[in-house]
């Protein structure tokens, strides 16, 4: 399921990522990690991120024309003729797309037609009420019953992949779903949680996709049991999908920051994505606000983080880790608030962070003065209030 | 010499007088030996004489001897000297015959004890009589003959119940061990024999007699004497004559004649040499050079085994490679012959293979392996020279011949490689470029690129490699990176995990300190190193302390330390290195595993300086302990941890010593500097290790000293701190910057830190620009005390209820019938936790120091698991 974007794509985000950054404004566009990331995502995935981009500045040729190499492998054959039209500046849709948007209705109707019987059995109450847990069992009943053979099985994979690369995700969603329940295919399988992951991120129902979240973690664990580096690479492209609903969904970011802290993961950002430790980072100093009734976790996930920022810095730093660094590690406050208000830039013009922005200036003026009673006796307030800007409110 | 030729020639009669006394010269030492046999007999029938059977023979073996006496006697002085020749071989074939006849006579009266005697008097004599010629057929015979008997026998004593007495048992079991192993020299002869009895018998006598005409020609040319060990090729030699004997056509018999006298005793090397340069001259085509090129150089490696020495002469090496060379240019030239392992032998001498235009002719041999054991010889010769003289940089400078020929065999090997991909050869191709990245990875970069740009002269311009192309050699990381990648591709095992510590290795040197670090963690080789072999287990010790090296030459004293520790806290660097070993006093090392050992050093160009390794070890432990004991001496009550065993123990040595001179070696120079670090007086401390003379061998001297600089101020501040906070209330920053002469937002950070690690008692007053110390945090005296009183009761109550457990393991239900023991265990238990609580919460000193908590932790970890 997880196509890798083409390179030409690639190298053209690349170079508009990488301005000679001179203004303030352009601090943002330096940490840009969008050119990172987009390897690690689904192509349908980095869509949203791309239209976050194209909404912040004003309407770039250039972002359009990413997303048109972006979508062109995709069966979304009506929105791309419309990019190309943008691109080109032209009202007449020229002849390739429109043979390729009858190709694609036309195998649409093909793959109706095939799964038509399944999906009919799979809607029948009777049908579904006879099913158990067991897969093998449950094959052989629809076999022997209701002659549903493996090939009409796997055309459900088949035309749910068909479905999402045309981008009506829900249906993909709900074929998937059905497809899992009677394939016994193990590979297949896992493509379809991973498809119906991505599915369930781009409707937007985050519930589910934690759920799948926890699926993808367990077939990682147990499928590649001993093939290390695919399971590397597995939890690298978890950690980035798993993005989406981290900062979307409030229930969702606990869950997640204990999973990104548990060693297999922390080990796979360090090796693999350190720039992954901005989200996680940003996740953790956002906690503060909400995280009153643990104190003891907080503080231990505060530690681990610093301990990884620590390690990674040379490796990985951009003004949110950076400001983690100067208020734990050199205890710099006066660096510590000039991150900050660099971190604030970036939180600002990143797609996953932009809604927590606020938040996080908020959590981290309160880690910064608390850090700073800690350490002193005797503070002069109108030093902190330059500090922390803000916060008069703040005593001893 | 052309006296004798020409004697040769005619008939031996008329040999000179020189040639009398050589002949009676042996007639003596025929006398000699013949004693020692008697003698040895002699005793043969003392210890046969229990055994009733025995006597007769030992009478008729007296009357043997008289028998030989007196014809000895009688022809000594009668006969001419060429009948004296014949006397001296035929009284040994007599005494032969003797031997023969007694086993006989034995073996009818199946009497093991007496074979088993003869059996060995026999060998004895035969390899005096072999000595000169083949085998006589009649001791082919009675060896035959008494194998086909002890099988009898054998079967026979399987079916019979009867046992055998001791001593015949004895004697049999000592002749069935015997004989296989001594048959196996024989087995052609043995066939022959056995094919047909008679006439073997009958050839015999023709075969003697020519024997006996040429043996005045194989005294005089020594070329022939190493042939005569096979007798075929005896017969060539003799019947062609001198002039023709190195024709092209000969030549693969002569190779053939060499290959077989390999292995055997009395063999010279050194003139098969000569013979086979004689046969290059006149070789003709590429497949006859390709084939003595390969025996010859193989005659050389095998020089080793004869000598005493266990490496070959630097002569001879020279000589090996640039034979090797050649055979290289030869089979670069001709693409037609190829040499493979594992390819069919020619089986004919006399006619050669033609080679089909198009097909590839295949040669038994490997070009691998010769460039191989060129290595190693080198390497061993490396190890036996004195490192200190010009004798050790003249052979090490044969090292770059040597690369260029590891070189051209990869481009060989690689070449053949591309047009067969089978596993054999993909395995010799990673050979040979595991060889060359084990030249390589150990250098600076410098080094390596003059190294390769010298290769590159050196080979052919048409030739290129597919895996490091012609153009790359300037670029030494990315040659490493090329060459492991290959490996890590194609190879597996032991050349893969080799490769990984080699470029781990490399990137160490060149201050790549996290790729270093990262590689190493993620090859997970410190878990399963201990399945490797020895030598593959000193290179990750050696790659272990180059990271820590690394580590200190990035700065990172704490990584360093940790790293280095596992090594040189164990007191045994020399020998985890391979660079010397250390003589145990009362070591139960035997010689065989001492002989290893050595073989294992490594050549002294290869070492890593101890003296240094052991300066940064200790400097690095410098830096964490000093701090931390003055932490610990101002709270007792926290655990005494050690860091360094080693930096401890010559601290306290120091102490103990009543005058301390000036520091006169580079331990003496680190320990004061310590001391003056403890103290607090950091611009000693800087100075003293400032001096020591070691530092000018790292790459940049001035930067190490600036960065140690640095660290001891950092260091001393944090010492003075933790020494004299129980005497200031408050501290100014200015005149802490004043004295240690830090930035004071430097001090502030520090200070900070110590703080909100809890390390130190304090907080900081923004208005005055002051650290105001909080007393009555720390534990009294008699808070302390009775915190270790808690601790002790603690254990010991542990150990006690562990005492009980063991006691009333055997009595399942001691515990029911009385609960009283466990709980009260229980009870104290619970109370003892409260007290421990209970003090510490206001000090909270159970964490464990900022500094060591953060940073490489996982390196340390993984290092030490």
């Amino acid at each position: 399921m997880v196509d890798k974007m083409p390179p030409s794509a690639e190298t053209l985000l690349k170079g508009a990522a990488a301005h000679p950054p001179k203004t303030v404004e352009e601090i943002a566009k330096e940490y840009d990690l969008l050119p990172k990331l987009i390897p690690y995502l689904d192509r349908h995935l980095v869509f949203p991120l791309l239209e976050f981009v194209s909404g912040q500045d004003d309407e770039n040729l250039e972002i359009i024309r990413a997303k048109y190499e972006l979508l062109k492998h995709t069966n979304m054959t009506d929105y791309v003729a419309n990019l190309w039209q943008d691109i080109h500046n032209s009202d007449s849709i020229p002849d390739e797309f429109v043979k390729k948007r009858e190709e694609v209705l036309a195998k649409l109707q093909q793959y109706q037609e095939e799964s038509a019987k399944i999906t009919e059995l799979l809607q029948d109450d009777d049908v579904v009420g006879n099913l158990r847990s067991d897969k093998v069992a449950n094959l052989k009943f629809l076999e022997e019953q209701h002659h549903v053979t493996v090939d009409m099985v796997n055309t459900l994979f088949e035309y749910g992949r068909f479905q999402y690369s045309c981008g009506s995700y829900g249906n993909a969603a709900e074929l998937l779903y059905q497809f899992r329940v009677l394939s016994t295919d193990n590979d297949k399988v896992s493509s379809a949680t991973w498809g119906k992951f991505a599915s369930e991120i781009l409707t937007t129902s985050w519930d589910a996709a934690m759920e799948e979240v926890q699926k993808v973690k367990d077939s990682i664990e147990t499928r590649l049991f001993n093939n290390p580096r695919a399971q590397l690479q597995h939890r690298t492209w978890l950690i980035h999908w798993s993005l989406f609903p981290f900062f979307n969904h409030d229930p969702a970011r606990d869950v997640l920051t204990d999973l990104f802290f548990s060693p297999a993961y922390i080990n796979t950002i360090q090796t693999s994505c350190p720039w992954t430790l901005r989200y996680l980072a940003a996740a953790v100093i956002t906690n503060r606000s909400r995280a009153h009734k643990n104190t003891s976790l907080y503080q231990k996930q505060l530690k681990d983080l610093i301990r990884v920022v620590r390690q990674e810095g040379y490796e990985y730093s951009d003004p949110i880790t950076d400001f983690v660094k100067a208020l734990y590690v050199n205890f710099d406050f006066q660096e510590a608030q000039k991150k900050l208000s660099e971190a604030e830039e970036v939180l600002r013009s990143d797609f996953f962070l932009v809604s927590t922005a606020d938040a996080f200036v908020e959590s981290a003026r309160h880690l910064i003065s608390e850090s700073y009673c800690k350490i002193h006796q005797r503070i002069d307030i109108k030093y902190v209030q330059k500090l922390t800007s803000i916060l008069r409110s703040i005593k001893y | 010499m052309s006296r004798f030729f020409h004697g040769g020639g005619s008939d031996s009669e008329t040999s000179s007088s020189d040639e009398e006394e050589l002949y009676s010269d042996h007639e003596a030492g025929g006398d000699e030996e013949h004693s020692e046999s008697e003698s040895s007999s002699g005793e043969e029938d003392a210890s046969g004489d229990e055994d009733s059977s025995s006597e007769e023979e030992s009478k008729r073996k007296g009357a043997n001897r008289f028998f030989k006496n007196f014809s000895e006697s009688e022809e000594s002085g009668d006969e001419d000297r060429q009948t004296v020749v014949k006397s001296a071989k035929d009284k040994r074939l007599e005494e032969l015959e003797g031997t023969i006849k007694l086993i006989e006579n034995a073996e009818k009266i199946n009497d093991w004890a007496v074979i088993s005697a003869e059996f060995d008097k026999l060998n004895r004599q035969i390899v005096k009589v072999a000595h000169s010629g083949p085998a006589p057929r009649i001791y082919v015979k009675a060896i035959a003959d008494l194998e086909d008997f002890l099988n009898e026998t054998i079967a026979k004593q399987k079916v019979s119940i009867k046992k055998m007495n001791a001593n015949n048992a004895k004697g049999l079991n000592a002749v069935k061990q015997r004989i296989k192993k001594n048959n196996k020299d024989y087995a052609i002869e043995i066939e022959k024999y056995r094919a047909d009895k008679v006439e073997y018998m009958e050839g015999d006598e023709e075969e003697e007699v020519e024997v006996k005409v040429e043996r005045p020609r194989v005294r005089i040319d020594p070329l022939e004497a190493m042939s005569i060990a096979d007798d075929e090729g005896f017969s060539t030699v003799g019947r062609h004559g001198k002039a023709l004997q190195y024709t092209p056509e000969s030549i693969l018999k002569h190779l053939r004649l060499i290959v077989e006298s390999r292995g055997k005793k009395n063999t010279d090397r050194l003139e098969q040499i000569r013979t086979m340069e004689k046969l290059l001259e006149v070789a003709q085509n590429p497949y006859q050079r390709i084939r003595v090129y390969l025996t010859v150089i193989a005659t050389r490696f095998d020089l080793t085994s004869s000598s005493s020495s266990n490496h070959i002469s630097p002569e001879q090496w020279k000589f090996a490679e640039r034979e090797f060379s050649a055979l290289l240019s030869v089979l670069e030239d001709n693409r037609g012959y190829v040499v493979a392992e594992g390819a069919d032998e020619w089986e004919d001498d006399e006619k050669q293979p033609q080679p089909v235009p198009g097909e590839v002719l295949r040669i038994p041999g490997s070009v691998v392996s010769f460039v191989e054991r060129l290595d190693d010889e080198l390497t061993r010769s490396l190890q036996h020279i004195d490192p200190h003289t010009a004798e050790y940089i003249e052979r090490l400078s044969d090292e770059q011949a040597l690369y260029n020929n590891i070189v051209r065999t990869m481009l060989y090997v690689e070449g053949l490689g591309n047009t067969d991909k089978s596993e054999p050869r993909q395995d010799s191709i990673n050979r040979v470029v595991m060889r060359r990245l084990e030249h390589v990875y150990f250098k600076p970069s410098q080094v390596v690129t003059i190294l390769e740009d010298a290769v590159w002269k050196a080979i052919p311009s048409k030739m290129d490699s597919s895996i490091t192309p012609r153009g790359n050699s300037v670029d030494v990381p990315a040659l490493v990176q090329i060459l492991c990648n290959y490996l890590f591709k194609y190879s597996d095992g032991i050349i893969r995990a080799r490769a990984m510590l080699c470029q781990i290795y490399f990137l160490a040197l060149h201050d790549n300190y996290y790729r270093a670090r990262d590689l190493m963690l993620m090859s997970h080789l410190s878990e399963s190193i201990s399945n490797f072999d020895v030598s593959t287990q000193i290179l990750f010790n050696r790659t272990l302390v180059q990271i820590g090296l690394c580590a200190f030459r990035a700065g990172l004293i704490y990584e360093a330390q940790n790293t280095l520790s596992e090594i040189c806290g164990s007191g045994r660097q020399k020998e985890l290195l391979a660079q010397g070993i250390i003589l145990q006093r009362y070591s139960t090392v035997s010689p065989e595993q001492e002989k290893l050992e050595r073989q294992r050093q490594l050549p002294f160009h290869m070492h890593i300086n101890l003296e240094l390794l052991e300066c940064i070890y200790l400097t690095s432990s410098m830096f964490l302990e000093v701090p931390l004991m003055a932490q610990t001496s101002s709270t007792p009550e926290m655990k005494r941890r050690i860091i360094s065993k080693t930096f401890r123990r010559m601290l306290d040595y120091n102490e103990r010593q009543v005058f301390t001179g000036p520091p006169e070696n580079t331990r003496d120079g680190v320990i004061m500097s310590a001391k003056f670090l403890a103290t607090g007086d950091w611009k000693k401390a800087t100075e003293l290790l400032n001096s020591i003379k070691i530092w000018e061998l790292m790459v940049q001297p001035d930067k190490i000293k600036q960065m140690l600089a640095e660290q001891i101020q950092e260091e001393g501040l944090r010492t003075y701190l933790f020494t004299y906070a129980p005497f200031y209330d408050t501290l100014s920053i200015a005149t802490l910057s004043t004295m240690f002469e830090l930035p004071e937002k430097n001090i502030a950070a520090i200070v900070s830190r110590m703080i909100s690690h809890e390390e130190l008692a304090a907080a900081l007053d923004q208005v005055n620009d002051a650290i105001v110390f909080r007393k009555g945090v720390e534990l009294s005296r008699l808070q302390s005390q009775i915190v270790t009183l808690a601790d002790k009761s603690m254990s010991l109550l542990e150990a006690n209820e562990k005492t009980l457990e063991q006691r009333t393991q055997g009595m399942a239900n001691a515990f029911q019938r009385d609960q009283v023991p466990g709980g009260r265990g229980g009870r104290g238990q619970g109370r003892g936790g409260q007290t421990r609580g209970g003090p510490r919460l206001p000090g909270g000193q159970q964490r464990r120091p900022g500094g060591q908590q953060f940073g490489g932790g996982a390196l340390g970890g993984a290092i030490k698991a």
